[in-house]
């Protein structure tokens, strides 16, 4: 339970890091690590299929495209943060973290979970057989993707 | 189990928070999609944390797996516009993208 | 074969870039428009006799073996692929022509292709998470589509519009998460079944409201409408006719009510609230729609109203408001998209969107302000066109419910309606012919087609408007109409 709070409040800090830090890589290597801990908090949580995609796509393949982009978009010249919203956001998060943590202790009572069996069948079981459509939807959803790159980077031979 | 989950919970709508706050304030392009990260790292937890605390760990992992996969997809999107946009303008800030009024 | 649907899109859009490269033009739109075209006959001849005696659940087999992909078609989706396809092939045609110079217009028919493929498997989707996986699919389609032509006025465009949709997504997920931690299961049965049995009336509201929050920002309900003004005039024509036409209504209108009438049930204080948030839009924005300088955008706020006269009669709930509400739905479809094609028509004609620098382009562009003025006086609500029948069966369907203000209100903004498009069609149609518009020509052949196929049939529409009903709108208001039994009847997976 105490290891669960650290690594999520890990999770959390990392986060903020990479919202307010005024440089980019430095923002970019706050979300990798990040991501490494929720990873790693899927896997406590029984879920080494979805802490192994976290790590290697998001901490991995996204913080790469991340660079990417600060590379190539150097020319857009650093953009100087307001200092208003790094000053205003403790006031920002205590509030909302009050509010948070009322609501939730709120609810506590009150919310009815339906009991049900536990899972049945492995993994690959539920992903290959129950979710099928779900994969159908992944193919789609990284055509599209991948289109929309193609698209976006498509060489013009004119245009009117 | 139910104390778990609002716990986690509780901290995926911080997560959520803190990425809305991204997208609300920041004058980078490149901190909103930090922003769109953070709160994708919320609904990924939301999902995980909720398959966690009703032992239902399969389905909560086949939906995040898919949830991430389409993360991908927009992270690649979203990047392919802002360089196309830095191209244009020459520019990070989005105080320059208001030409278009809602 | 229910999953052709899906199949055939997503086949041909993954083939087409390889295509493309042998044959630039030819090959590309004759494919596409293919799919369009087998999908649209599929829709309008077999469906039917698919779900005569009910909805089906039908699993697809793949040489012989349960794939466990199983799809559920009753008469809401068959209506929906009809109309998904029918508008898409009109689009489709209409590029054959309008996106000659955009370049690439093989991974154009792709993206196309990928959005088709997005909507018609939200519709077929008998699962909250696939539908939200679908509608993910259409939207990464639709960002690439609205930024086509890399001007910076798209790329803009875009950009708010995919910031904004991936706040609505995280809502929608947030939305799915509490309700598969109350019940276990993310397909319509096992949660509606799941939610029957638990009194989970503030969780379910507070479901809602994401939802509403969520699917309302794709529908561009007021107030969450924000991004559709800049993002359909700044597509290109075809993209801003078929994002206007079907996927505002797809991923915003048709899953949120099928959510809130085959899962949630829907609740009095549901029905209040779609019905008051669609008003509002109807006003609001039909307001907004009146000083509009640019022809498109004030298309755009013109859906923003429309969609809210959908939301409207569905919201109602009772059998005559939905019947209205998806009519509606249909008639829009077919006469925005065809406002917005022939808007693309008259910018490349005159190279302007601004309405005051335009005028009596209709001696030179008799087809396009013909069948322009056809669209318009359609969604205006003027007889016989299919626009006046279903405003009518609304506003029937309201003053039937007692909701007198409601419809007063509906009828006041329909005449709100009637004064801006008269506005368009005379500043850009009739009038005076300017000088420097003497020499334009009327549009290109396979873009003509388009529109006058669409004319056609919201005049078709409206003259057998008994007939239409009857065959196609009843059965789908009906699978609306049964509310949570036609998820638990379809049964889990």
């Amino acid at each position: 339970m105490i290891g669960q709070i650290l690594l999520l409040s890990g999770l959390l800090l990392f986060s903020i890091l990479a919202v307010l830090a005024k440089d980019l890589i430095k923002s970019a290597i706050s979300l990798a690590l990040a991501s490494l801990i929720l990873g790693i908090i899927f896997f406590l949580m029984g879920a080494p299929y979805a802490g192994v995609f976290e790590i290697s796509v998001v901490a991995g393949l996204i913080t790469v495209l991340f660079m990417l982009t600060i590379a190539l978009t150097k020319a857009g010249g650093d953009v100087r943060e307001s200092k208003i919203s790094t000053l205003v956001f403790p006031v920002f998060f205590i509030l909302v973290g009050l509010i948070d943590i009322f609501v939730m202790k709120g609810l506590l009572p009150k919310l009815q979970i339906l009991q049900s069996g536990a899972e049945t069948g492995t993994f690959a079981e539920v992903l290959w057989k129950q979710r099928t459509f779900d994969l159908v939807g992944q193919l789609a959803v990284i055509l599209a993707g991948v289109f929309a790159v193609l698209a976006l980077f498509r060489k013009k031979d004119n245009h009117d | 189990m139910i104390e778990n989950w609002f716990l986690i919970l509780g901290f995926s709508a911080a997560l959520l928070a803190v990425g809305l706050y991204a997208l609300l304030t920041m004058r980078n392009v490149i901190k909103l999609f930090i922003g769109f990260e953070v709160i994708s790292k919320g609904v990924s937890l939301a999902l995980v944390g909720t398959g966690f605390a009703r032992s239902h760990v399969l389905l909560a992992q086949s939906l995040v797996i898919t949830f991430i996969v389409v993360e991908v997809s927009i992270v690649a999107t979203a990047l392919a516009l802002i360089i196309n946009i830095v191209r244009k303008t020459n520019s990070l800030d989005v105080r320059k993208l208001t030409k278009l009024r809602g | 074969m229910i999953f052709l649907y899906i199949g055939l899109p997503l086949l041909v859009a993954a083939i087409l870039p390889l295509v493309g490269k042998i044959s630039k033009r030819f090959l590309p739109d004759l494919l596409a428009n293919g799919v369009f075209l087998t999908l649209f006959v599929l829709a309008l001849t077999s469906g039917r006799r698919l779900i005569g005696s009910g909805p089906v659940l039908q699993h697809f087999r793949w040489m012989g073996e349960d794939t466990g992909i199983a799809l559920a078609v009753d008469g809401l989706s068959l209506f929906m692929l009809m109309a998904i396809a029918l508008i898409t092939l009109c689009v489709g045609l209409y590029s054959i022509n309008y996106m000659e110079h955009y370049g690439s217009k093989s991974v154009y028919y792709a993206l196309l292709l990928m959005m088709m493929t997005g909507m018609n498997g939200l519709v077929l989707a008998a699962d909250l998470f696939q539908v939200y996986l679908f509608l993910e699919v259409a939207a990464v389609a639709s960002y690439a589509l609205v930024a086509y032509g890399l001007e910076y006025e798209e790329l803009e465009a875009s950009f708010k519009y995919l910031m904004l949709s991936v706040v609505a997504s995280a809502a929608i997920l947030i939305a799915i998460a509490i309700i598969f931690g109350m019940t276990g299961g993310v397909g319509f049965a096992a949660v509606a079944e799941g939610l029957r049995a638990l009194d989970s009336r503030a969780a379910v509201g507070f479901c809602s409201a994401l939802f509403l929050f969520g699917f309302g920002l794709k529908a561009a309900l007021v107030p969450f409408h924000a991004w559709l003004p800049d993002a359909h005039p700044s597509a290109p024509a075809p993209i801003s006719a078929i994002l206007s036409g079907l996927l505002i209504k797809v991923s915003g209108v048709y899953a949120l009510t099928r959510i809130f009438f085959n899962v949630f049930g829907l609740t009095p204080a549901l029905s209040e609230v779609l019905m008051w948030t669609g008003m509002v839009s109807i006003v609001v924005a039909a307001f907004l729609a009146v000083g509009q300088p640019d022809m498109k955008r004030m298309l755009a706020y013109s859906s923003i109203s429309q969609v809210g006269y959908i939301v409207l009669g569905i919201g109602l709930g009772t059998p005559l408001g939905i019947a209205g509400g998806l009519f509606h739905l249909f008639n829009h479809a077919v006469a925005k998209g065809l406002l917005f094609l022939n808007s693309g028509a008259v910018q490349q004609a005159t190279g302007t969107r601004e309405l005051d620098q335009m005028g009596g382009l209709a001696k030179r562009m008799p087809l396009t302000a013909g069948t322009s003025l056809v669209g318009a006086l359609s969604i205006t609500g003027v007889p016989p066109l299919a626009g006046f029948w279903s405003k009518l069966l609304i506003i029937i369907a309201l003053v039937q419910a007692r909701q007198g203000t409601l419809a007063v209100l509906a009828v006041l903004a329909s005449v709100v309606t009637l004064w801006y498009y008269l506005i368009l069609q005379r500043k850009a149609f009739f009038g005076k012919l300017e000088e420097r518009w003497k020499n334009v020509k009327e549009a290109p052949f396979w873009m003509s087609l388009a529109t006058v196929i669409l004319a056609l049939i919201s005049i078709g529409v409206g003259i057998f408007f008994a007939a239409t009903i009857r065959s196609w709108i009843q059965p789908a208001s009906d699978a609306l109409s049964q509310g949570v039994q036609a998820a638990l009847s379809i049964g889990g997976f």
